[in-house]
């Protein structure tokens, strides 16, 4: 249950389109990963969970390039990832933040729209491909008669779908979602992960931060939990969580059982004696 | 309803939206008409006839005077005057994520001004006073991006800091009229309120010029600009390296509203409140810079047509007229933002 030490098992290059490499992260000099490195299994559903302020975002914003290590390297594809130019980067790997912006006054259609500006040239701002992927992107979070209503009109749940969809006209690959199922009601928060195990199983390699520790049980294929900047443990979320790591990591007493409904390990607060 | 699209071929695809266009038409008209009541009305109009004849050099007398000196200088800076400013508005306002982020309320203006005024009267030979006006700009500019701490990023900030630099550089201008004479107060306070009255071709010429190489340079931005309204992180994460955006966006706005200060002195409100009707006009996303363009242009060429013809605002300095009914759109808008929590 110890944080390999360096991905690829044995020192070597690791063999995942997306690795990081001793990454040491800061806001401002304030160190926040001292020294971390992941692999992210191709084709799998990898969940970072971990208490508030312990480095789950940063981790992902580094990942995608939306922040620069101090020190360490992300691999895409086996090269550093700041060595592509950044729409080639974004048609390979598709970020969606914690907070995204909804512009004033946007359409739906216009707000996925703009998921196409890595393949878009300046003379050539809008094809049929792009007419294409947005429709698919529409389909397949359920939203194509939202397409012409305002972003601002929509519920919490329509909206982060919406979010979503944008993010899926990107075309990447690789999905990394932050915190996707914050501020939605709990319907809407199996809504959003049902769709993001959907597109897990269409052949997409999705990482997302949560919060909720048994949705992450029931819906990663890979568990990473982190704690204070570092990763302590990271498998199958039916081997790597345990009460002791639970305990260990957040500081809750606790017992595990098995999810009634999928079997995978669900955590029970302990009564406090 | 799907996106239209202009199609050319294997190598051009742009999107249209016909409501855009349609719009862009209108204003074009509407500037159209203005421009025709400006050189026609009032005791020394041309009459409609004579226009043509005029406009292309071929009068003599009254007309070619009246033409060439007094209104077709004054008219044609106005336009592009208000063509700058209005796209500057458009662009701080969205690199900002803003409506106030306007250079009227960042202290820009005020700053063109103190430097107009310091290099204009104060130390006289020096730079010309178009170039003083980009001094004082780019050195308020600068003191908002370091009073701030962290540059442009923060609108909240940049708003307070740019208030008090607005306050700093008016302050110097205060200054400056105590130190020179009468007459040149009178013609100072004049140009600080922002007037197109006696503009020359030449200051024509400067106006058109900035106009036509920085509004290309802002459209080339505008793509990534508009990915920047849905936050920093989702633009990078996009590939529009909002940084460097930022950077180049702020440089061409800063670039357009200080040509426009330098010839039409700093005309309020314009660059304010021109984006945020084009927007509500439009009822879409984006910088909508042409539009905003062309609603700068309308706006400010109409309030100078008022200035000069209307009974109860005759020769009033036109930045008077603007300020009139920008401040109380200026309350509206803190107030909506007051009430989203959004200031």
């Amino acid at each position: 249950m110890e944080a390999s030490a360096s991905p690829g098992g044995h020192g070597g290059q690791p063999r995942s389109r997306l690795a990081a490499l001793g990454l040491r992260l800061a806001y401002d000099h304030r160190v926040v990963v001292p020294d971390l490195s992941v692999e992210i299994p191709d084709g799998g559903f990898t969940i970072i969970v971990g208490p508030n302020a312990c480095g789950k975002s940063t981790l992902l914003k580094a990942l995608s390039r939306t922040l620069k290590p101090e020190a360490g390297t992300v691999l895409l594809e086996g090269a550093p990832i700041d060595t592509y130019r950044s729409k080639a980067v974004a048609r390979q790997l598709a970020m969606l933040p914690q907070s995204p912006i909804a512009p004033e006054s946007i359409t739906v259609r216009d707000l996925v729209a703009r998921g196409r500006y890595p393949h878009q040239g300046l003379l050539r701002q809008w094809t049929s491909a792009d007419e294409v992927a947005v429709t698919g992107a529409l389909e397949s979070t359920a939203s194509t008669e939202l397409a012409d209503r305002y972003v601002a009109e929509l519920s919490g749940g329509q909206r982060q779908r919406v979010w979503i969809a944008m993010v899926l006209a990107q075309q990447a690959d690789l999905l990394l979602l932050d915190e996707p199922t914050t501020f939605l009601d709990i319907a809407h928060q199996y809504e959003v992960l049902e769709l993001c195990s959907r597109l897990h199983a269409e052949g997409r390699t999705l990482v997302a931060v949560l919060h909720d520790l048994n949705q992450a049980a029931r819906y990663a294929t890979n568990l990473v939990v982190m704690k204070a900047g570092r990763i302590v443990a990271e498998g199958d979320p039916r081997e790597v969580l345990t009460a002791e790591l639970v305990e260990d990591v957040f500081g809750l007493p606790c017992v595990i059982i098995p999810d009634p409904e999928a079997g995978t390990p669900l955590v029970v607060a302990k009564v406090p004696a | 309803m799907s996106v239209t699209a202009l199609r050319a071929g294997d190598w051009l695809s742009l999107p249209v939206r016909p409501r855009s266009v349609i719009i862009a038409c209108a204003l074009a008209v509407g500037i159209i008409v203005v421009a025709v009541l400006s050189l026609t009305l009032g005791r020394l109009g041309i009459a409609l006839g004579d226009l043509a004849p005029a406009i292309l050099g071929q009068s003599t007398g009254p007309d070619a005077i009246v033409f060439e000196v007094l209104r077709g200088p004054r008219l044609t800076v106005g336009i592009a005057a208000g063509a700058a400013f209005g796209a500057s508005g458009a662009l701080f306002q969205t690199v900002t994520r803003n409506p106030l982020g306007s250079p009227d309320v960042i202290g820009l203006t005020s700053g063109a001004a103190a430097g107009a005024a310091a290099f204009g009267l104060l130390w006289t030979g020096i730079l010309p006073l178009p170039a003083g006006a980009l001094v004082g700009a780019l050195a308020a500019m600068a003191l908002v991006w370091l009073g701030t701490g962290r540059g442009f990023s923060s609108p909240a900030r940049m708003l307070l800091v740019g208030i008090g630099v607005s306050a700093m550089a008016l302050a110097f201008v205060q200054y400056v009229i105590t130190r020179v004479g009468l007459q040149q107060a009178t013609v100072l306070a004049s140009f600080l309120s922002g007037s197109l009255a006696s503009r020359t071709w030449g200051d024509a010429v400067i106006i058109w010029v900035s106009v036509a190489v920085l509004l290309p340079c802002a459209l080339l931005t505008s793509r990534r600009l508009q990915l920047m309204e849905m936050g920093d992180e989702q633009a990078d994460a996009l590939g529009a390296r909002s940084g460097a955006t930022r950077g180049w966006v702020v440089l061409i706005a800063i670039g357009l509203a200080t040509a426009g200060v330098s010839v039409a002195g700093p005309v309020a409100f314009i660059a304010l409140t021109a984006p945020q009707i084009a927007r509500r006009l439009t009822r879409s996303a984006g910088p909508n810079l042409v539009l905003s363009a062309l609603m700068g242009a309308w706006l400010l060429a109409l309030a100078d047509l008022l200035t000069q013809q209307s009974p109860f605002a005759v020769q009033l300095p036109v930045g008077v007229l603007t300020a009139v009914i920008g401040g109380i759109y200026l309350g509206y808008l803190l107030v909506a933002q007051w009430k989203k929590g959004t200031v």
